[in-house]
């Protein structure tokens, strides 16, 4: 059974603990990732994202607990079916793209024609073929992003790890790698995607593991935390006396958007509760909709939360 | 492999293919030029005679013509053409070596005699004193009247600039060559006998080997001045690559690449790629210069019929040499790998590597010591220290070659050393790249060091 799951999952970290010097940058962390799926690894600025990711590439070795990777204690072949992109990332200025993308790709163990080819396709599908001569440091900044996208993926790995992926990155570009995401996983890749921008994660993660302070603080599907979390929030668009939602038994919060009023129920006060007292009232109710909270609420009232 | 390999590839293209590299493979040897040769040249020339007036006191006036004739014969002595003075050059002598070398430091001499009886003393002495003073003479040169006879009488030399040494010396050379002449004429030695008593003795010398067998006669010129070349190369070679190496290790944490080049590769595996594909980098350098230098001499010896320049050697010398040279250089190109490991950036680096220029330099001072008694155990010592094993070892071979197991016991330091500095460095590096833009301390670095 154990070995079942061993080899069903893409990685496993089991008690992670990695501290330098007094400071505990990961505390006992466990965490499965699933093959074909994305899971988003989610926390704070210094919650250990960074930290994790670079235990699971091997960069770093962990204190205490293991890691296994396709089932496998990590070993340098192994890092060949790794793509990782770095929050920390930077290209060899002066050299050419072309080269520098070779380099990557031989570092890889991706040689020859093979590498020219897939250079050639990247560069195409992200509209970079024309600056394959240039030298990085004549590229802005979003082109170097992107080159640097292509490392991560160039040899074609099973497991892609995404640190902040779009940061910095104008619209339509983060729409156009976010496509090649979708697609990277509709081809049976393994994604880890890590992120503080919620938005993002909420729209491309199949799982997230939410952490803060170097410790887990959630995880499981998006539909599983969100569906623990209750759906208490209504938003409102009424005519009339606004006298009901200051009943302190009923309402727990207002917040007045443009066009709307989001209303946090109180405890044991129900929606249709609060639709009756309102009609009662002699409102005219004009919009009244339950709300999901959004990964970005349940990211402010966990980590909030934990402090 | 590949990636090693990639590695390597990357270094030794991306360094070759400079401006930077084009232009110093070009103007190298012309620095080194400008930097041996025109010094030398500076220092033999001296644009004008110096003018010399000398008052001789001594009855007659007769150490005068002699000290005359001697100084302005020295002056124009170089009337050889430069081609056969070279020649010469590899042929002479140490002693007459050295006399030529100090010849061409000074130059001719003009000298001018000065009634002494004319006038009274005093007088004479304003008028040159206001001579020297106005530019017409250089300096003047008063000879006592006993000086043939009193030992303790001593001549005077009054001149604006008491800095031309050169020039003082070959004044006090004459005039003692005269007294001395003089003074064993009056002894009762004749002209003849004189010549022939005062004639200089030059030492041959004999090699004998350790078992005891003598070779043939040489000059161990030869045995003095490879190692110091080798330790020049040396020398030079880590002061133009140890900074390239050093930058090579810094680069990727400057451009925040090491991340991912860790999670394709072991950093034991990146270190050592860059160290191979720089020091190919310097080959190449230094094999172009060879060849062009080589070229160049044979050129000269073609023309210049030099047959024998005093290098008398096994040929398992050479091997030694090279053997030496290539481990000289790799265990300070390993120690600017460590330092490179340690710091953020290559100016920072450039700042803690300064101390190994001097552990170099070290190495040279220590052979001289070593040169004069090869088997102290002084000598046997150091020649053990990996760092300055490459020149000091150098020097015992070739001046009284010790057991081969000393030999070999020096080797596998040395290379042990740079597998160590290496194996450190990796280390240094894996944990210290994670830190960006942080100075790591010594206490820091040891963590590491156990972290990784």
């Amino acid at each position: 059974m154990n070995e079942l799951t061993n080899l069903s999952t893409t990685v496993l970290v089991d008690k992670v603990s990695k501290s330098f010097g007094e400071f505990t940058a990961v505390n006992s962390l466990s965490l499965e990732v699933r093959p074909g799926r994305i899971f988003g690894l989610l926390g704070p600025n210094g919650a250990g994202k960074t930290t994790t990711i670079r235990m699971i590439v091997n960069i770093t070795a962990p204190d205490t607990g293991q890691i296994k990777i396709f089932g496998q204690t990590i070993t340098p072949e192994l890092q060949d079916r790794i793509g990782y992109l770095p929050e920390e990332r930077g290209l060899y200025k002066k050299m050419k793209i072309g080269e520098q993308l070779k380099f990557f790709a031989e570092l890889k163990n991706v040689k020859g024609k093979e590498a020219e080819r897939r250079i050639d396709q990247w560069l195409m599908k992200l509209g970079l073929s024309e600056w394959k001569l240039k030298k990085s440091m004549e590229l802005s900044k979003g082109m170097q992003q992107k080159i640097q996208f292509i490392t991560a993926v160039l040899h074609e790995p099973d497991l892609v790890i995404l640190d902040e992926p779009f940061s910095g990155l104008d619209p339509v570009n983060v729409k156009l790698l976010k496509g090649i995401v979708l697609e990277l996983k509709a081809s049976g890749k393994t994604i880890i995607f890590s992120t503080h921008q919620m938005e993002v994660a909420e729209e491309i993660c199949d799982d997230i593991c939410l952490i803060n302070r170097s410790r887990k603080v959630l995880e499981g599907s998006i539909r599983e935390v969100k569906g623990s979390f209750s759906r208490n929030s209504v938003a409102l668009r009424f005519e009339g006396d606004q006298g009901v939602l200051n009943d302190p038994a009923l309402v727990a919060d207002i917040k007045r958007n443009a066009d709307e009023i989001v209303v946090l129920l109180s405890e044991g006060a129900s929606a249709q509760l609060l639709l009756k007292r309102l009609i009662e009232s002699g409102a005219v109710v004009g919009k009244f909709e339950m709300i999901e909270p959004s990964l970005n609420d349940i990211f402010i009232a966990k980590v909030t939360e934990t402090v | 492999m590949t990636k090693f390999l990639a590695i390597v590839k990357r270094e030794y293209i991306q360094r070759v293919r400079t401006k930077l590299f084009l232009f110093m493979t070009i103007l190298g040897p012309v620095m080194l030029m400008v930097f041996t040769v025109v010094p030398g040249m500076l220092m033999a020339v001296k644009t004008e005679d110096t003018r010399l007036a000398v008052l001789d006191q001594t009855e007659g006036a007769k150490l005068f013509p002699v000290v005359r004739d001697s100084l302005m014969k020295a002056g124009r002595s170089s009337d050889q053409s430069p081609k056969a003075e070279m020649v010469n050059a590899v042929n002479d002598t140490n002693q007459q070596r050295m006399e030529k070398a100090g010849q061409r430091f000074t130059g001719g001499f003009f000298v001018t005699a000065v009634d002494a009886r004319s006038r009274p003393l005093e007088d004479l002495k304003r008028e040159l004193n206001a001579k020297v003073g106005g530019g017409q003479l250089e300096g003047y040169l008063i000879i006592p009247p006993d000086i043939l006879k009193n030992s303790e009488s001593k001549p005077i030399y009054f001149a604006r600039n008491l800095s031309d040494l050169p020039s003082q010396g070959q004044i006090e050379r004459a005039l003692n060559d005269a007294v001395r002449r003089e003074r064993l004429t009056a002894a009762g030695v004749s002209a003849e006998a004189l010549e022939r008593l005062s004639k200089r003795v030059d030492l041959d010398v004999y090699p004998v080997n350790e078992k005891g067998e003598e070779g043939a006669r040489r000059s161990g010129m030869g045995g003095f001045i490879l190692p110091f070349m080798v330790a020049f190369l040396i020398y030079i070679t880590v002061l133009l690559y140890g900074q390239v190496v050093l930058g090579a290790v810094v680069e990727e944490k400057e451009t925040r690449i090491a991340e991912i080049l860790f999670s394709s590769v072991k950093s034991s595996t990146l270190m050592l790629g860059k160290l191979i594909g720089v020091s190919l980098v310097a080959l190449t350098q230094l094999g172009i210069w060879a060849i062009a230098f080589g070229a160049l001499s044979v050129g000269l010896l073609q023309s210049g019929g030099v047959e024998d320049i005093g290098v008398h050697l096994p040929s398992v010398f050479f091997v030694y040499l090279f053997i030496y040279f290539a481990l000289g250089y790799f265990i300070y190109a390993t120690l600017y790998v460590l330092i490179g490991s340690m710091v953020t950036t290559t100016q920072e680096g450039g700042q803690v590597a300064m101390p190994i220029i001097f552990l170099l330099m070290a190495g040279l001072y220590l052979a001289f010591p070593v040169m004069r008694s090869p088997n102290s155990s002084f000598a046997i010592w150091i020649s053990m220290v990996p760092l300055f094993s490459p020149i000091v070892m150098l020097v015992r071979i070739v001046t009284q070659t010790p057991p081969l197991w000393q030999i070999a016991l020096s080797m596998v330091i040395c290379a042990g050393s740079i597998v160590l500095l290496l194996w450190l460095a990796s280390r240094v590096y894996r944990v210290g790249m994670l830190m960006y833009g942080k100075k790591a301390t010594i206490p820091e670095v040891m963590r590491w060091v156990r972290q990784a």
